[in-house]
C-alpha cells in the first residue's frame, strides 16, 4: 500500500519527496498568482465601472411619465468593448428600483442598500446578483433634480475569469510537466550521487577472508561517501591486521604444539625399538611426560589468553601498594636471583598504591621479572624502580643487564610465541607466552607495558598502571 | 576401598583403573552416565570418580540424580572445563572435589586420599624416614643425628614430602600446598626446581643413601630406595 509504506530505496524516496514538495510549492504559487491576477483585473473592472457610472449619470433624465431613464446614446460614450456586459441599476434611497438596463432584465444587483453606500465617492465590492451570479459592483449616490438616487454598475466576474482562463490553463497544464521533469532530474541526480554506494556494496560483497587486502573504491576523499568509504577501509585494515595476527598465531601455536608432540612420538618409537632395562623405560616415559607437561603449560596459557581475548575474565579490583607487590614477586623468585648472583634493587616511592586486580598484576610483574632473571648473566643486576607518572599513573620499570633486544624487535616480544633470536631460545625453557600473558594482564587493568632496549645494554621493561596516592608527586 | 570410575574414554578409564588398582583400590568402571548412575545407586562405593562429558546423560545430571536420592558417597569430578563458573557449578551440584584434565596422577591420588580421610581424625604420622627425623612444631630437622640448616621454604617443602613418604608429589601440588599459589606457571616451576636442588644438596649430598628423588616428568618423592 504505497502512501502508507515508505519506499525502501533512497532514490525513490528522494524523488517522491522532491516531487511532493514541488507540487506543494507550485500549488501555492499558482494560487497566489491567480489571486493577484484576479485582484488586478477586478480593480481594472472597477475603474471602468466608475467611468461608466459617470457616463450614465450624465445621460440620466426623467421621461414624460416621471420615470428615470437613460438616454440611448450612452453606449457610444464608452470605448470599452465589453460595454454590452454592463449591468445597470438605479435605485431611490428607499430601495425602490427606478431603472434596470436590458441586460439586467428583472434581476437585481447588490441587494438592499447598505448604510453609507456610495455617499462619499464610489463604493466598490464583490457581490452577487439575485440569481447568484458573482459580480464586481460599483455604486454611487447622486442628486437628480432634488431626488437622491443610487446608481449601481456591475460586471459579472465571469469577465475576469474569461480573461484569466488562458493563463490559468497554461499553468495547470504545465504543472504535471514541470513535476515530471523535476522528478526525473532528481531521480537521475540521486542515482548518480548514489552510484558510489552501489559500487562500494558490489566491492564489499567480493571481500572475504581470502581477499582482505582489497579496499572499497574512494572517488574523493571529501564528502560523506568518501568519508564512509575511508572509514570502511580503515576498518578493513584493522580486520586484516587482526586476521594476519590470528593466522600467524595459529601457525605459531601449531608449531609450538607440534614440537613436543614430535618429541613424544620419536622418544616412544625409539624406546619400542630397543630392548631396555626397566630403569631406561622409566626414563623414556619420564621424558615423554616432560613433553606432556610442556604441552599442558602451553595449552593452559593459550586458554587463559583466549579467554582474555573473549573478555571472559572478571577482574577483582582493589587498591594495594605496588612496592610490596614487587618485593613479594622478587621474593618468590629469590632462589633464581641468588643462584645467578644477581643483585636486585628496588627504589622509588614505597607508598604508591595501584588500582587493579592484584592477582593478575602480580602475575605480570612475576613474568616480567622472571624474564629479566632469565636473560641477566650471572653476577649481573636487575633494578626495579617505582615512579609516579603524573597524578594518576605509576610506572614500574625493571632494568636488566642482559643482552638486550634490537630496538626494531622490541615491540614483538609481547607477541605470542615470539622468541627473538636463537641464542635466547637456548636459555628459554618457557612456553613463549609469559610476556604475552603479562601484556594482557596489564592491559586488562587499564595499564600499558613496553620495553626500551638497545642491543648490548640490557632491557628496560616498563609497566604503567592506574595509581592511587601519586598526586603531589608529579 | 571400592572406587567407581564413570568415564567414557576407554584409554583414560583403563589408565585410571590400573593406577588405582596399583594403589590397592577395588575398581569398577562405567562407560556411560546411565550405567554409572545404576552402579552408584545399587552398590556401595567409598568414592565415585565422575567424568563430566559423557554420552547421553552427562556427569552433572548423574551427580544431581545421585544427590536427589540422598546418596552421600564422595564424588570427585574430572573435566577439561576449567573456568571458575564450571567449578562452582560442579561443587554446587554436590561434588566434593574437582580436578581438571590433564592432571598428574599423583595429584588425583592425593585428592582421593583427602576425600577418604575426610571426617576422620588425621593419623599422626611420625615425621621420620630412615635416618631423617623432623620436629615440625619445633621447626627442627636432623639426619643421622646431625641437624640440617634449612631455609623456611626448604623446611616447608621437606615437611610436605615427609608427610606423604613414598608418594610422588607433582609440581602442581607443591605450587598449591607449599607455595600457596592459585595457579601453576613457568617461573614458579623454575623456582620449585631450584628449591628442590637446594634441599637435595643439604639433605642428601653429605650422605650415601639418597632420599629425595626426582621422578622424571612427574614430580618428586621422598623414599628409601632399596640398595
Amino acid at each position: 500500500m504505497w502512501p502508507l509504506r515508505r519506499p525502501k530505496r533512497i532514490r525513490t524516496r528522494l524523488t517522491l519527496y522532491y516531487a511532493a514538495m514541488l507540487a506543494g510549492v507550485l500549488a501555492l504559487y499558482f494560487g497566489s498568482v491567480s489571486l493577484l491576477l484576479f485582484w488586478q483585473a477586478s480593480n481594472v473592472l472597477k475603474g471602468l465601472a466608475a467611468e461608466d457610472l459617470e457616463t450614465v449619470k450624465g445621460l440620466l433624465y426623467y421621461d414624460d411619465d416621471g420615470h428615470v431613464d437613460v438616454r440611448e446614446d450612452y453606449h457610444h460614450h464608452s470605448d470599452w468593448k465589453q460595454v454590452q456586459e454592463r449591468l445597470l441599476e438605479i435605485l431611490s434611497l428607499d430601495g425602490t428600483i427606478l431603472y434596470r438596463n436590458e441586460r439586467l432584465g428583472d434581476r437585481t444587483i447588490g441587494g438592499p442598500i447598505f448604510p453609507g453606500e456610495g455617499v462619499h465617492g464610489y463604493s466598490g465590492r464583490t457581490a452577487k446578483m439575485s440569481d447568484g451570479t458573482p459580480i464586481i459592483l460599483i455604486s454611487r449616490q447622486y442628486d437628480l433634480r432634488g431626488q437622491t438616487i443610487l446608481i449601481r454598475v456591475g460586471y459579472s466576474q465571469d469577465l475576469i475569469w474569461n480573461e484569466l482562463r488562458g493563463t490559468l490553463l497554461v499553468l495547470i497544464l504545465a504543472s504535471p510537466l514541470i513535476l515530471a521533469a523535476v522528478a526525473y532530474a532528481v531521480y537521475a541526480t540521486v542515482g548518480r550521487a548514489l552510484d558510489p554506494v552501489s559500487k562500494m556494496a558490489h566491492r564489499a560483497e567480493q571481500i572475504n577472508s581470502e581477499r582482505l587486502n582489497e579496499r572499497l573504491p574512494v572517488e574523493s576523499e571529501e564528502g560523506e561517501l568518501g568519508h564512509l568509504a575511508g572509514v570502511f577501509n580503515a576498518m578493513l585494515s584493522r580486520i586484516e591486521q587482526s586476521f594476519e595476527q590470528l593466522k600467524r598465531f595459529t601457525a605459531d601455536a601449531s608449531h609450538e604444539l607440534r614440537t613436543p608432540l614430535a618429541a613424544i612420538r620419536s622418544i616412544g618409537e625409539v624406546a619400542l625399538e630397543e630392548n631396555a632395562t626397566p630403569a631406561q623405560y622409566r626414563d623414556t616415559i619420564g621424558s615423554m611426560l616432560e613433553e606432556v607437561n610442556r604441552l599442558t603449560a602451553i595449552v593452559e596459557s593459550l586458554l587463559t589468553l583466549s579467554r582474555a581475548d573473549a573478555g571472559q575474565i572478571n577482574l577483582q579490583v582493589s587498591v594495594f601498594p605496588l612496592a610490596a607487590l614487587v618485593r613479594e614477586s622478587a621474593a618468590l623468585l629469590e632462589v633464581l636471583i641468588e643462584d645467578k648472583q644477581i643483585t636486585f634493587t628496588l627504589a622509588g616511592d614505597e607508598s604508591v598504591g595501584v588500582q587493579g586486580d592484584r592477582l593478575y598484576i602480580r602475575q605480570a610483574v612475576i613474568n616480567v621479572l622472571h624474564n629479566a632473571v632469565k636473560f641477566t648473566p650471572p653476577g649481573g643486576s636487575i633494578s626495579a624502580r617505582i615512579q609516579c607518572d603524573g597524578d594518576s599513573r605509576v610506572e614500574l620499570s625493571i632494568r636488566d643487564t642482559g643482552p638486550g633486544i634490537p630496538p626494531e624487535q622490541s615491540s614483538r616480544v609481547f607477541e605470542r610465541f615470539v622468541r627473538l633470536d636463537e641464542s635466547r631460545t637456548s636459555v628459554n625453557t618457557g612456553s613463549g607466552l609469559g610476556l604475552s600473558v603479562a601484556r594482557w594482564a596489564v592491559q586488562a587493568n587499564d595499564g600499558e607495558i613496553g620495553v626500551t632496549s638497545t642491543l648490548g645494554t640490557g632491557c628496560n621493561f616498563w609497566i604503567r598502571l592506574p595509581a592511587v596516592g601519586c598526586s603531589g608527586h608529579g | 576401598m571400592r572406587v567407581l570410575i564413570v568415564e567414557d574414554e576407554e584409554k583414560m578409564a583403563r589408565a585410571l583403573r590400573a593406577g588405582l588398582e596399583a594403589e590397592e583400590f577395588s575398581v569398577s568402571v562405567a562407560a556411560t552416565g546411565e550405567e554409572g548412575f545404576f552402579l552408584a545407586s545399587t552398590e556401595d562405593y567409598d568414592l565415585v570418580i565422575l567424568d563430566l562429558m559423557l554420552p547421553a546423560r552427562d556427569g552433572m545430571e548423574v551427580l544431581a540424580a545421585l544427590r536427589r536420592k540422598n546418596l552421600s558417597v564422595p564424588v570427585l569430578i574430572l573435566t577439561s572445563k576449567d573456568t571458575i563458573e564450571d567449578r562452582v557449578r560442579g561443587l554446587d551440584a554436590g561434588a566434593d572435589d574437582y580436578l581438571v584434565k590433564p592432571f598428574a596422577f599423583s595429584e588425583l591420588l592425593a585428592r582421593i586420599r583427602a576425600l577418604l580421610r575426610r571426617g576422620k581424625p588425621e593419623p599422626s604420622i611420625a615425621l621420620k624416614l630412615a635416618d631423617l627425623e623432623m620436629d615440625a612444631a619445633g621447626r627442627v630437622v636432623a639426619r643421622g643425628g646431625k641437624e640440617l640448616s634449612l631455609t623456611a621454604r626448604e623446611f616447608d617443602l621437606l615437611e610436605y614430602l615427609l608427610r606423604q613418604p613414598g608418594r610422588v608429589v607433582s609440581r602442581e601440588m607443591l605450587a598449591r600446598d607449599v607455595w600457596r599459589e592459585t595457579a601453576r606457571y613457568t617461573p614458579l616451576d623454575n623456582v620449585i626446581d631450584v628449591h628442590i636442588a637446594h634441599l637435595r644438596r643439604k639433605l642428601d649430598e653429605p650422605f650415601n643413601k639418597k632420599l629425595l628423588h626426582t621422578v622424571r616428568g612427574v614430580g618428586f618423592v621422598l623414599r628409601e630406595e632399596p640398595s
